[in-house]
Protein backbone atom coordinates (compact mmCIF):
# COMPACT_ATOMS: atom_id res chain seq x y z
CA UNK A 1 0.00 0.00 0.00
CA UNK A 2 1.63 3.30 -1.57
CA UNK A 3 -0.80 5.60 -0.50
CA UNK A 4 -0.46 4.92 3.43
CA UNK A 5 2.88 6.28 3.12
CA UNK A 6 2.22 9.30 1.33
CA UNK A 7 -0.50 9.77 3.54
CA UNK A 8 1.59 9.57 6.59
CA UNK A 9 3.74 12.57 5.27
CA UNK A 10 1.11 15.16 4.48
CA UNK A 11 -0.42 16.82 7.40
CA UNK A 12 -4.16 15.20 8.34
CA UNK A 13 -6.63 17.07 10.20
CA UNK A 14 -9.61 13.68 11.80
CA UNK A 15 -13.05 15.41 12.94
CA UNK A 16 -14.92 13.69 15.73
CA UNK A 17 -18.54 15.29 16.90
CA UNK A 18 -21.51 13.48 18.64
CA UNK A 19 -23.77 12.08 15.64
CA UNK A 20 -25.37 8.86 14.81
CA UNK A 21 -24.77 6.24 17.69
CA UNK A 22 -21.67 8.61 18.73
CA UNK A 23 -19.53 6.86 16.22
CA UNK A 24 -16.95 9.60 15.75
CA UNK A 25 -17.26 11.25 19.31
CA UNK A 26 -16.27 7.51 20.65
CA UNK A 27 -13.29 6.98 17.77
CA UNK A 28 -11.50 9.85 17.70
CA UNK A 29 -11.54 9.87 21.69
CA UNK A 30 -9.78 6.64 21.28
CA UNK A 31 -7.48 7.77 18.92
CA UNK A 32 -6.48 10.79 20.96
CA UNK A 33 -6.28 7.95 23.76
CA UNK A 34 -4.33 5.45 22.37
CA UNK A 35 -2.05 7.59 20.38
CA UNK A 36 -1.38 9.64 23.61
CA UNK A 37 -1.80 12.68 21.44
CA UNK A 38 -1.12 16.42 23.17
CA UNK A 39 -4.11 19.15 22.94
CA UNK A 40 -2.57 22.21 21.34
CA UNK A 41 -5.77 24.54 21.25
CA UNK A 42 -9.82 24.96 21.35
CA UNK A 43 -12.52 25.73 19.23
CA UNK A 44 -15.00 28.84 20.49
CA UNK A 45 -18.39 29.86 19.40
CA UNK A 46 -20.66 32.37 20.85
CA UNK A 47 -23.48 30.37 20.14
CA UNK A 48 -22.71 27.22 22.29
CA UNK A 49 -23.92 26.60 25.23
CA UNK A 50 -21.25 28.05 28.28
CA UNK A 51 -20.41 24.35 29.12
CA UNK A 52 -16.54 23.29 30.45
CA UNK A 53 -16.06 19.51 31.65
CA UNK A 54 -13.68 18.38 34.61
CA UNK A 55 -11.51 15.70 34.13
CA UNK A 56 -9.39 14.49 36.89
CA UNK A 57 -9.48 18.37 38.44
CA UNK A 58 -8.57 19.46 34.56
CA UNK A 59 -10.88 21.89 32.71
CA UNK A 60 -11.65 20.65 29.35
CA UNK A 61 -13.13 23.62 26.86
CA UNK A 62 -16.11 21.50 25.11
CA UNK A 63 -14.25 21.59 21.23
CA UNK A 64 -10.43 20.41 21.48
CA UNK A 65 -7.60 20.77 19.32
CA UNK A 66 -4.87 17.59 19.21
CA UNK A 67 -1.82 16.97 17.76
CA UNK A 68 0.88 14.33 17.26
CA UNK A 69 3.39 14.13 14.31
CA UNK A 70 1.83 15.00 11.20
CA UNK A 71 -2.08 13.92 12.50
CA UNK A 72 -4.26 16.85 13.78
CA UNK A 73 -7.77 16.21 16.06
CA UNK A 74 -10.83 18.19 16.50
CA UNK A 75 -13.33 16.62 18.95
CA UNK A 76 -16.26 18.26 19.70
CA UNK A 77 -18.07 16.86 22.77
CA UNK A 78 -21.12 18.92 22.41
CA UNK A 79 -23.52 18.23 19.66
CA UNK A 80 -24.68 20.93 17.33
CA UNK A 81 -27.58 22.74 15.67
CA UNK A 82 -27.04 23.20 12.03
CA UNK A 83 -26.84 26.91 12.47
CA UNK A 84 -23.66 26.54 14.50
CA UNK A 85 -22.76 23.32 12.45
CA UNK A 86 -21.70 25.71 9.13
CA UNK A 87 -19.55 27.86 11.28
CA UNK A 88 -18.01 25.06 12.71
CA UNK A 89 -17.21 23.97 9.48
CA UNK A 90 -16.02 27.21 8.14
CA UNK A 91 -13.76 27.58 11.52
CA UNK A 92 -12.52 23.77 10.80
CA UNK A 93 -11.16 24.65 6.95
CA UNK A 94 -9.68 27.90 8.30
CA UNK A 95 -7.37 26.19 10.44
CA UNK A 96 -6.83 23.90 8.01
CA UNK A 97 -5.74 26.50 5.66
CA UNK A 98 -3.70 27.64 8.51
CA UNK A 99 -1.69 24.74 9.30
CA UNK A 100 -1.51 23.31 6.17
CA UNK A 101 -3.47 20.33 6.33
CA UNK A 102 -3.60 18.08 3.12
CA UNK A 103 -6.75 16.05 3.75
CA UNK A 104 -9.41 16.37 6.19
CA UNK A 105 -11.32 12.75 7.75
CA UNK A 106 -14.56 13.41 9.60
CA UNK A 107 -15.83 9.98 11.31
CA UNK A 108 -19.44 9.71 11.82
CA UNK A 109 -22.20 7.07 11.89
CA UNK A 110 -24.97 5.96 9.57
CA UNK A 111 -28.52 5.15 10.48
CA UNK A 112 -29.14 1.18 9.35
CA UNK A 113 -31.76 -0.36 10.77
CA UNK A 114 -31.04 -3.76 9.38
CA UNK A 115 -27.79 -4.14 9.05
CA UNK A 116 -25.95 -7.63 9.66
CA UNK A 117 -24.85 -7.03 13.23
CA UNK A 118 -22.24 -8.97 13.22
CA UNK A 119 -19.92 -7.21 11.37
CA UNK A 120 -20.68 -3.81 10.91
CA UNK A 121 -19.56 -1.77 7.70
CA UNK A 122 -17.54 1.45 6.70
CA UNK A 123 -18.74 3.70 3.59
CA UNK A 124 -16.28 6.26 2.20
CA UNK A 125 -17.85 9.54 0.95
CA UNK A 126 -15.04 11.91 -1.03
CA UNK A 127 -15.82 15.96 -1.57
CA UNK A 128 -13.16 15.56 -4.48
CA UNK A 129 -11.98 12.89 -6.87
CA UNK A 130 -8.42 12.95 -5.58
CA UNK A 131 -9.61 10.67 -2.55
CA UNK A 132 -11.52 7.93 -4.81
CA UNK A 133 -8.11 6.30 -4.86
CA UNK A 134 -7.98 6.14 -0.98
CA UNK A 135 -10.95 4.46 -0.95
CA UNK A 136 -9.82 1.68 -3.94
CA UNK A 137 -6.05 1.47 -1.96
CA UNK A 138 -8.10 0.99 1.57
CA UNK A 139 -10.88 -1.20 0.13
CA UNK A 140 -13.74 1.13 1.23
CA UNK A 141 -17.21 0.89 0.12
CA UNK A 142 -17.98 4.15 -1.71
CA UNK A 143 -20.78 5.94 0.03
CA UNK A 144 -23.35 5.71 -3.43
CA UNK A 145 -27.14 6.68 -2.46
CA UNK A 146 -28.94 7.99 0.62
CA UNK A 147 -29.80 11.27 2.36
CA UNK A 148 -27.48 13.51 3.82
CA UNK A 149 -28.27 16.25 6.07
CA UNK A 150 -27.80 17.96 9.68
CA UNK A 151 -24.12 18.79 10.50
CA UNK A 152 -22.52 16.23 8.72
CA UNK A 153 -24.64 18.19 5.31
CA UNK A 154 -22.82 21.84 6.62
CA UNK A 155 -19.55 20.23 6.73
CA UNK A 156 -19.74 18.45 3.33
CA UNK A 157 -21.50 21.63 1.81
CA UNK A 158 -18.67 24.09 3.14
CA UNK A 159 -15.88 21.10 2.42
CA UNK A 160 -16.81 20.90 -1.12
CA UNK A 161 -16.48 24.30 -1.85
CA UNK A 162 -12.99 24.46 -0.55
CA UNK A 163 -9.67 23.25 -1.74
CA UNK A 164 -9.00 20.76 1.21
CA UNK A 165 -10.56 17.47 0.16
CA UNK A 166 -12.44 15.58 2.92
CA UNK A 167 -13.36 11.76 3.26
CA UNK A 168 -16.30 11.12 5.35
CA UNK A 169 -16.34 7.90 7.09
CA UNK A 170 -19.29 6.65 8.01
CA UNK A 171 -19.40 3.46 10.24
CA UNK A 172 -23.31 1.38 9.96
CA UNK A 173 -24.46 1.83 13.61
CA UNK A 174 -27.77 1.84 15.56
CA UNK A 175 -28.53 5.59 15.37
CA UNK A 176 -30.15 5.98 18.39
CA UNK A 177 -28.37 3.99 20.83
CA UNK A 178 -24.54 4.51 21.62
CA UNK A 179 -22.79 2.55 19.56
CA UNK A 180 -18.77 1.73 20.65
CA UNK A 181 -19.09 -1.48 18.47
CA UNK A 182 -19.23 0.46 15.19
CA UNK A 183 -16.49 2.91 16.24
CA UNK A 184 -14.15 -0.06 16.68
CA UNK A 185 -14.86 -0.39 13.02
CA UNK A 186 -13.89 3.40 12.18
CA UNK A 187 -10.76 3.07 14.34
CA UNK A 188 -9.14 -0.02 12.27
CA UNK A 189 -9.95 2.04 9.33
CA UNK A 190 -8.22 4.54 10.41
CA UNK A 191 -5.63 3.05 11.71
CA UNK A 192 -4.63 1.91 8.41
CA UNK A 193 -5.12 4.77 6.60
CA UNK A 194 -2.71 6.67 8.99
CA UNK A 195 -0.70 3.94 9.13
CA UNK A 196 -0.48 3.40 12.86
CA UNK A 197 -0.98 0.65 14.94
CA UNK A 198 -4.25 0.65 17.46
CA UNK A 199 -5.13 -2.16 19.43
CA UNK A 200 -8.49 -2.32 19.99
CA UNK A 201 -8.71 -4.60 23.01
CA UNK A 202 -9.23 -1.62 25.90
CA UNK A 203 -12.29 -0.30 23.80
CA UNK A 204 -13.96 -4.15 23.25
CA UNK A 205 -13.71 -4.52 26.98
CA UNK A 206 -15.61 -1.60 27.80
CA UNK A 207 -18.47 -1.40 25.49
CA UNK A 208 -21.00 -1.55 27.69
CA UNK A 209 -20.28 -0.16 30.56
CA UNK A 210 -19.45 3.08 27.66
CA UNK A 211 -23.41 2.21 26.34
CA UNK A 212 -24.36 3.26 30.01
CA UNK A 213 -21.83 6.10 30.58
CA UNK A 214 -23.25 8.09 27.19
CA UNK A 215 -26.90 7.74 27.65
CA UNK A 216 -26.75 11.35 28.47
CA UNK A 217 -24.54 12.86 25.67
CA UNK A 218 -26.50 10.20 23.31
CA UNK A 219 -30.14 11.79 24.36
CA UNK A 220 -28.41 15.35 23.82
CA UNK A 221 -27.26 13.99 20.27
CA UNK A 222 -30.90 13.32 19.66
CA UNK A 223 -32.03 16.31 20.76
CA UNK A 224 -29.96 18.13 18.26
CA UNK A 225 -30.47 15.65 15.36
CA UNK A 226 -34.42 16.56 15.79
CA UNK A 227 -33.82 19.78 15.21
CA UNK A 228 -31.75 19.53 12.38
CA UNK A 229 -34.23 17.56 10.47
CA UNK A 230 -37.39 20.27 11.34
CA UNK A 231 -34.93 22.50 10.06
CA UNK A 232 -33.02 21.27 7.20
CA UNK A 233 -34.96 18.37 6.02
CA UNK A 234 -37.50 18.94 2.43
CA UNK A 235 -40.83 17.78 2.49
CA UNK A 236 -41.10 14.46 1.90
CA UNK A 237 -43.09 15.39 -1.40
CA UNK A 238 -39.85 16.92 -2.91
CA UNK A 239 -37.78 14.02 -1.94
CA UNK B 1 -26.52 12.89 10.26
CA UNK B 2 -26.93 9.81 7.25
CA UNK B 3 -29.63 7.87 6.60
CA UNK B 4 -29.93 4.73 4.45
CA UNK B 5 -32.87 5.53 2.00
CA UNK B 6 -33.59 1.93 1.12
CA UNK B 7 -35.84 1.02 3.87
CA UNK B 8 -39.62 0.29 4.89
CA UNK B 9 -39.59 1.87 7.56
CA UNK B 10 -42.26 4.61 7.44
CA UNK B 11 -41.89 6.71 10.83
CA UNK B 12 -39.65 6.88 13.85
CA UNK B 13 -40.72 8.12 17.46
CA UNK B 14 -36.63 8.73 18.74
CA UNK B 15 -36.22 8.25 22.34
CA UNK B 16 -37.87 10.46 24.93
CA UNK B 17 -34.79 13.28 26.02
CA UNK B 18 -36.56 12.83 29.97
CA UNK B 19 -34.81 9.29 30.39
CA UNK B 20 -32.21 11.17 32.56
CA UNK B 21 -34.37 12.65 34.47
CA UNK B 22 -36.17 9.42 35.32
CA UNK B 23 -33.46 8.12 36.68
CA UNK B 24 -34.45 6.85 40.51
CA UNK B 25 -31.53 7.34 42.73
CA UNK B 26 -33.70 5.94 45.51
CA UNK B 27 -34.20 2.59 43.96
CA UNK B 28 -30.95 2.60 42.32
CA UNK B 29 -33.09 2.57 38.88
CA UNK B 30 -31.35 3.87 35.54
CA UNK B 31 -34.01 4.81 32.83
CA UNK B 32 -32.82 2.66 29.69
CA UNK B 33 -32.78 4.45 26.28
CA UNK B 34 -35.35 3.28 24.23
CA UNK B 35 -36.74 3.78 20.63
CA UNK B 36 -40.25 3.14 18.59
CA UNK B 37 -40.43 2.74 14.83
CA UNK B 38 -43.48 2.22 12.90
CA UNK B 39 -43.80 0.11 9.67
CA UNK B 40 -46.42 -0.81 7.64
CA UNK B 41 -47.39 -3.59 9.77
CA UNK B 42 -46.15 -2.83 12.90
CA UNK B 43 -44.52 -1.07 15.47
CA UNK B 44 -40.92 -1.71 16.77
CA UNK B 45 -39.21 -1.22 20.33
CA UNK B 46 -36.35 -1.59 20.97
CA UNK B 47 -34.49 -0.71 24.43
CA UNK B 48 -30.55 -0.13 25.15
CA UNK B 49 -29.94 -2.70 28.06
CA UNK B 50 -26.11 -3.25 28.40
CA UNK B 51 -24.51 -5.32 31.55
CA UNK B 52 -28.13 -7.38 31.55
CA UNK B 53 -28.57 -11.10 30.79
CA UNK B 54 -31.68 -11.87 29.16
CA UNK B 55 -32.74 -14.30 32.05
CA UNK B 56 -32.89 -10.77 34.32
CA UNK B 57 -35.21 -9.13 32.09
CA UNK B 58 -39.32 -8.68 33.09
CA UNK B 59 -41.57 -7.73 30.13
CA UNK B 60 -44.75 -6.34 30.99
CA UNK B 61 -47.58 -5.42 28.38
CA UNK B 62 -50.85 -4.70 28.23
CA UNK B 63 -52.85 -2.80 25.61
CA UNK B 64 -52.06 0.42 26.69
CA UNK B 65 -47.99 0.37 27.98
CA UNK B 66 -45.46 -1.46 28.32
CA UNK B 67 -42.87 -1.88 31.03
CA UNK B 68 -39.43 -3.12 31.00
CA UNK B 69 -37.37 -4.45 33.93
CA UNK B 70 -33.79 -5.42 34.03
CA UNK B 71 -31.42 -6.28 36.45
CA UNK B 72 -27.56 -5.62 35.41
CA UNK B 73 -25.42 -7.98 35.96
CA UNK B 74 -22.64 -5.81 37.76
CA UNK B 75 -23.65 -2.43 39.68
CA UNK B 76 -22.93 0.45 37.69
CA UNK B 77 -21.44 3.47 39.88
CA UNK B 78 -22.65 7.32 38.76
CA UNK B 79 -22.28 10.35 40.67
CA UNK B 80 -24.99 12.85 40.25
CA UNK B 81 -24.65 16.17 41.72
CA UNK B 82 -22.29 15.02 43.87
CA UNK B 83 -23.93 11.92 44.91
CA UNK B 84 -22.41 8.52 44.43
CA UNK B 85 -25.09 6.16 43.21
CA UNK B 86 -24.88 2.34 42.86
CA UNK B 87 -27.55 1.77 40.28
CA UNK B 88 -28.88 -2.34 40.03
CA UNK B 89 -31.43 -2.12 37.76
CA UNK B 90 -33.10 -0.58 34.52
CA UNK B 91 -36.85 -0.09 34.69
CA UNK B 92 -39.00 2.17 32.07
CA UNK B 93 -42.43 2.28 31.63
CA UNK B 94 -43.76 3.58 27.87
CA UNK B 95 -46.81 4.55 26.54
CA UNK B 96 -48.25 2.06 23.62
CA UNK B 97 -50.12 3.48 20.48
CA UNK B 98 -53.33 2.57 19.95
CA UNK B 99 -55.28 -0.23 17.83
CA UNK B 100 -52.35 -2.81 18.67
CA UNK B 101 -52.23 -7.03 18.72
CA UNK B 102 -50.68 -7.25 22.65
CA UNK B 103 -51.09 -10.75 21.95
CA UNK B 104 -49.32 -11.62 18.97
CA UNK B 105 -46.26 -9.47 20.61
CA UNK B 106 -42.69 -10.85 20.26
CA UNK B 107 -39.85 -10.38 22.03
CA UNK B 108 -35.62 -10.47 21.07
CA UNK B 109 -32.81 -9.91 23.42
CA UNK B 110 -29.43 -10.03 21.56
CA UNK B 111 -26.37 -7.74 22.33
CA UNK B 112 -27.46 -5.65 25.28
CA UNK B 113 -30.38 -4.90 23.00
CA UNK B 114 -34.39 -5.73 23.28
CA UNK B 115 -36.13 -5.68 20.56
CA UNK B 116 -40.04 -6.30 20.72
CA UNK B 117 -42.30 -6.43 17.57
CA UNK B 118 -45.61 -5.16 18.03
CA UNK B 119 -48.41 -6.05 15.52
CA UNK B 120 -50.97 -3.96 14.53
CA UNK B 121 -54.73 -4.58 15.19
CA UNK B 122 -56.18 -5.23 11.74
CA UNK B 123 -59.09 -3.04 11.10
CA UNK B 124 -60.99 -1.33 8.80
CA UNK B 125 -63.71 -2.23 6.47
CA UNK B 126 -64.05 -3.22 2.85
CA UNK B 127 -65.75 -0.53 0.54
CA UNK B 128 -67.20 -2.06 -2.36
CA UNK B 129 -67.09 -0.49 -6.05
CA UNK B 130 -69.91 0.30 -7.91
Amino acid sequence: MQTSKKVLKEKILLVGFPSNGLVGTFTVSYLIHNLEMSQIGEIEHPDLPPTLFVEDGEILPPIRIYKKNNIFVILSDLPFDPFVAYDFAESILDYSKKNQIKKIIIISGMETVNRDPKTPKIYGLVTHKSLEKLLYDFRISKFLAGSIFGTDAAMITSFRKSQIPALILYSECHPFFPDPEASITAITTLARILDVKIDTADIQKKIEWLRIQHRNLMEETIRSLQQEKKVGRPPQIYR
Amino acid sequence: MVKDDNKSEIRISPPTISSLLSDDIDQRTLSPLSCLREFETNWLLEFDLPLVNKNDIKITINENSISVEAKLKESYLEEKLGVKTKFEYFKKTLTLPRKIDDKKTTAKFNKGRLTIKIPKAASGHKIQIR
